[in-house]
């Protein structure tokens, strides 16, 4: 008999490898992206399962909350006619079934060398995870001091994203009206105001 | 009970997940929204792979490399999108697979 | 292993980092410059602080190398995964070095163009941080995030000309498969992770030689192994992962091949070593046996298809990598010597290359530059002076004795030799006979074909300069060859230092 915690996770992996396939065999994109994002989901619950919590949460902020939706706004902006695009996926298939194939034959043989059977693969660990403190805590510990070089050149590679985004999307359109606060505040009375005196009978 | 499901398990079903990003690079070589996906795929196997080591060997270090994989590829999805956006606009398609223009 | 919670920050261990945290501050300075002027003056202004900031980074490395920054805190909150190393140094002088020339070479191209954006400097000034990051990288984290930071740029970069239909196709083909090398990369980074349960180079290089029994032979380790190799030999582009080479330097904007071409081939090509001899000094064995092949077949066919080459870009993008395929044979002998003589190969390499597209940036009819190799019929007629620096720099490309390019080979194949290596050594001195001949063969176009294009001299600009300045180069350097091999003497010594692996556990 199984475990509880065997049963869930079975049934986490069953669904994240099903998805997976989803992912790459589904006709519409958008089925696609709704499957990726069941993946995701499953992989968060794995990370909860090893003991994970702010990473399992974190990637259904980013992944879910993010990247997803991100997928779901391109898809729909971005007119096509998908049906083209899976032309010559028959064609593919053969070669990538064998790259497959080969590659997941040595990655599984990587997995289960010899030295995963041990219960410790190495003595040596890089920053210990201490007993009895939250997940959340720990990691909050760590990534702001001994971290903070990569987390600091992380918060430069989100920088460069959002310039790449508006360096290469963002296009100045003619003819729209926009707000300019400066312009508003800097209105006086003499431009805008004109007291016209209105002779009776004659207009202006 | 004791638990059966040990660090292998989580092992191969990384391998798995990254094998199935391979694959779906390969065979949706022509949409490249699809090929976008699948190298998200990709990093989610490397994901698993780092959080189970972290789990396994009572490590923060992988848990925190996580941290950054999904901070980078949340980055990389939106210059991945920037770049297929300008494609599409002076393209109209966004087919990748056209020898026409260059070859390779 | 400092306790968990007893972490104090140190902000003095930030010291020996202080030209990147200079030149971090600075680009996020030139955003704020350029949001805030407008138009033309907003790219002429960014772009000359960029210069400045670059050339001021360079200023504050020397200071702290006198200072000896990295002696005096050794280990502290980035001091751990951060090493300010001779190599680093010589690798940031490279870096740098090509940095500001590609920043000269730009904003004539961009602004006949009209795509003079002030973002292209910041991306530029970022991209050369990311690969400062790399090569003083000491972790396998700091390498990861230093290099996606680089690659994010160029990726930017190479879609920078945004209505250009084969711009955006050099981006889109680049994006694509850079994310692929960096995952797999990831991939075997995970596996090394955990199979000795660091990411620090030091812990990884410890466990590797003798932390570990029989640790070499496992199976999961030799798929990290090709899986890091494969994604690095795509960053220098050694084939058989160079297929985006030629199309992402033949669609991006001029300027940014430049830099493509300079600049990141060069921090990859460190980092290439930092981690074969440092981390993954153990398995020399059996990264030695890969590369040997990689070498091989990237000098063959980077030589052999530079031949077939129309366009100029296309023909340039085979010759890099034909020259990546030579710099291996140094990485493959194994030793300082071999590590020397690529660093000098690499200084070389970075000045013909610059030259080259200086003297192509500096040739236009009206707004069109030139593009193919027929363009340049005639070129010995029109603008002399052009014809005969491209003549002096591709001569030096094939190697021919008098000039530096010689110098480069040589080194090279002696360590190799040295090594023990002289079939390979024998094979790259063929390799580079044929390489010879389509160096010639711009020559004889130049001096004896007659053209239609009649491209003239562009007036006045920093090309021109350039181009004399790298053609004096090729001729000048040959002399002070000494003082370059004295300082990639030292900046190689340093990346052998073996008791600084040990010091840290």
């Amino acid at each position: 008999m199984l475990a509880f915690a065997d049963l869930v996770f079975y049934m986490f992996a069953a669904m994240l490898l099903g998805s997976a396939m989803g992912v790459i065999f589904a006709k519409n994109p958008m089925h696609c992206v709704l499957l990726l994002i069941l993946t995701f989901f499953n992989a968060a619950g794995l990370f909860i399962l090893l003991g994970a919590e702010f990473i399992g949460l974190l990637l259904v902020m980013v992944y879910v909350g993010a990247i997803a939706v991100m997928f779901l706004f391109v898809l729909m902006t971005i007119d096509i006619d998908f049906a083209v695009l899976k032309e010559g996926f028959a064609s593919y298939l053969p070669s990538g079934l064998i790259v497959g194939a080969v590659l997941m034959a040595e990655l599984v043989i990587a997995g289960q060398a010899g030295l995963f059977s041990g219960a410790r693969i190495s003595t040596l660990t890089a920053m210990p995870a201490p007993d009895g403190v939250e997940n959340i805590r720990a990691l909050g510990q760590v990534l702001f001091t001994h971290y903070l070089f990569p987390f600091q050149v992380a918060a430069l590679i989100l920088l460069v994203a959002m310039i790449g985004a508006i360096v290469l999307t963002h296009r100045r359109r003619e003819g729209v009206r926009r707000q300019n606060v400066m312009a508003q505040i800097a209105r006086t009375r003499e431009d805008s105001l004109s007291i016209v005196k209105v002779k009776p009978g004659q207009g202006i | 009970m004791l638990s059966t499901v040990g660090l292998t398990h989580y092992l191969v079903v990384a391998a798995v997940l990254f094998t199935l990003g391979v694959l779906g690079i390969f065979i949706n070589r022509k949409n490249i929204i699809l090929v976008l996906m699948c190298i998200e795929m990709m990093l989610l196997a490397v994901n698993i792979n780092m959080v189970s080591f972290s789990a396994f060997l009572h490590d923060l270090a992988g848990q925190v490399f996580t941290f950054f994989i999904l901070t980078v590829a949340a980055a990389e999805v939106a210059i991945g999108l920037a770049i297929v956006t300008v494609f599409f606009r002076n393209r109209g398609s966004i087919e990748v697979d056209d020898t026409n223009m260059m070859k390779g | 292993m400092t306790p968990f919670n007893m972490m104090p920050f140190d902000w003095f261990a930030v010291a020996p980092a202080l030209p990147e945290v200079f030149l971090a501050c600075a680009a996020m300075g030139l955003l704020i410059v350029g949001v805030f002027s407008r138009g033309e003056v907003a790219s002429r202004s960014v772009g000359g602080l960029a210069l400045v900031s670059l050339v001021v980074t360079y200023v504050i490395m020397h200071a702290a190398k006198v200072a000896d920054f990295q002696q005096a805190f050794p280990k502290g909150a980035v001091g751990f995964m951060f090493v300010a190393d001779e190599f680093a140094f010589y690798a940031k002088g490279l870096i740098l070095a090509a940095g500001v020339f590609s920043i000269l070479l730009t904003p004539d191209f961009m602004n006949r163009n009209s795509i003079n954006k002030f973002e292209y400097y910041v991306l530029i000034t970022l991209a050369t941080l990311g690969m400062m990051i790399m090569v003083s990288a000491n972790d396998l984290l700091a390498m990861y995030v230093g290099m996606e930071l680089m690659s994010f740029c160029l990726y930017i970069l190479a879609a920078f000309w945004r209505d250009n239909l084969k711009s955006s196709e050099a981006g889109l083909k680049y994006f694509v498969l850079g994310s692929l090398a960096s995952g797999l990369m990831l991939y075997g980074m995970s596996l090394l992770y955990g199979m000795t349960g660091d990411t620090s180079f030091d812990g990884i290089g410890i466990l590797l030689g003798n932390g570990l029994p029989n640790i070499e032979h496992s199976v999961a380790i030799t798929v990290a192994l090709v899986l890091m190799i494969v994604a690095m030999a795509f960053k220098v582009s050694a084939v058989p992962f160079h297929m985006w080479t030629p199309d992402v330097y033949e669609g991006a904007p001029t300027p940014v091949t430049v830099f493509m071409a300079t600049a990141p081939k060069a921090a990859a090509m460190l980092l290439m070593m930092r981690v074969l001899y440092q981390p993954l000094l153990a398995l020399e064995d059996q990264w030695m046996q890969m590369l040997t092949v990689l070498s091989l077949l990237t000098m063959g066919i980077g030589s052999l298809l530079a031949i077939v080459q129309t366009n100029i870009k296309r023909l340039l993008a085979y010759s890099s990598i034909g020259n990546v395929g030579f710099m291996l044979v140094g990485v493959v002998a194994g030793t300082e010597d071999g590590v020397q003589g690529v660093l000098v190969y690499l200084a070389i390499y970075l000045t013909m290359t610059i030259g080259l597209f200086a003297v192509l940036l500096s040739l236009r009819r009206k707004n069109v530059f030139v593009e193919t190799i027929d363009d340049l019929a005639g070129l010995a007629r029109t603008a002399p002076g052009a014809a005969f620096a491209m003549m002096l720099i591709t001569f030096s490309l094939a190697g021919v004795p008098p000039l530096v390019g010689f110098f480069g080979k040589f080194y090279v194949f002696s360590a190799a030799i040295a090594a023990g290596q002289t079939w390979l050594a024998i094979s790259g001195v063929l390799f580079s006979v044929i390489a010879a001949y389509y160096c010639l063969r711009i020559v004889k176009v130049m001096y004896f074909d007659e053209g239609k294009f009649r491209p003239e001299l562009n007036q006045p600009s920093n090309a021109q300069w350039i181009a004399v300045l790298a053609a004096a180069g090729v001729l000048v350097m040959s002399v002070f060859i000494d003082v370059l091999d004295h300082t990639a003497g030292r900046a190689a010594s340093s990346l052998f230092r073996l008791e600084h692996t040990v010091a840290r556990h």
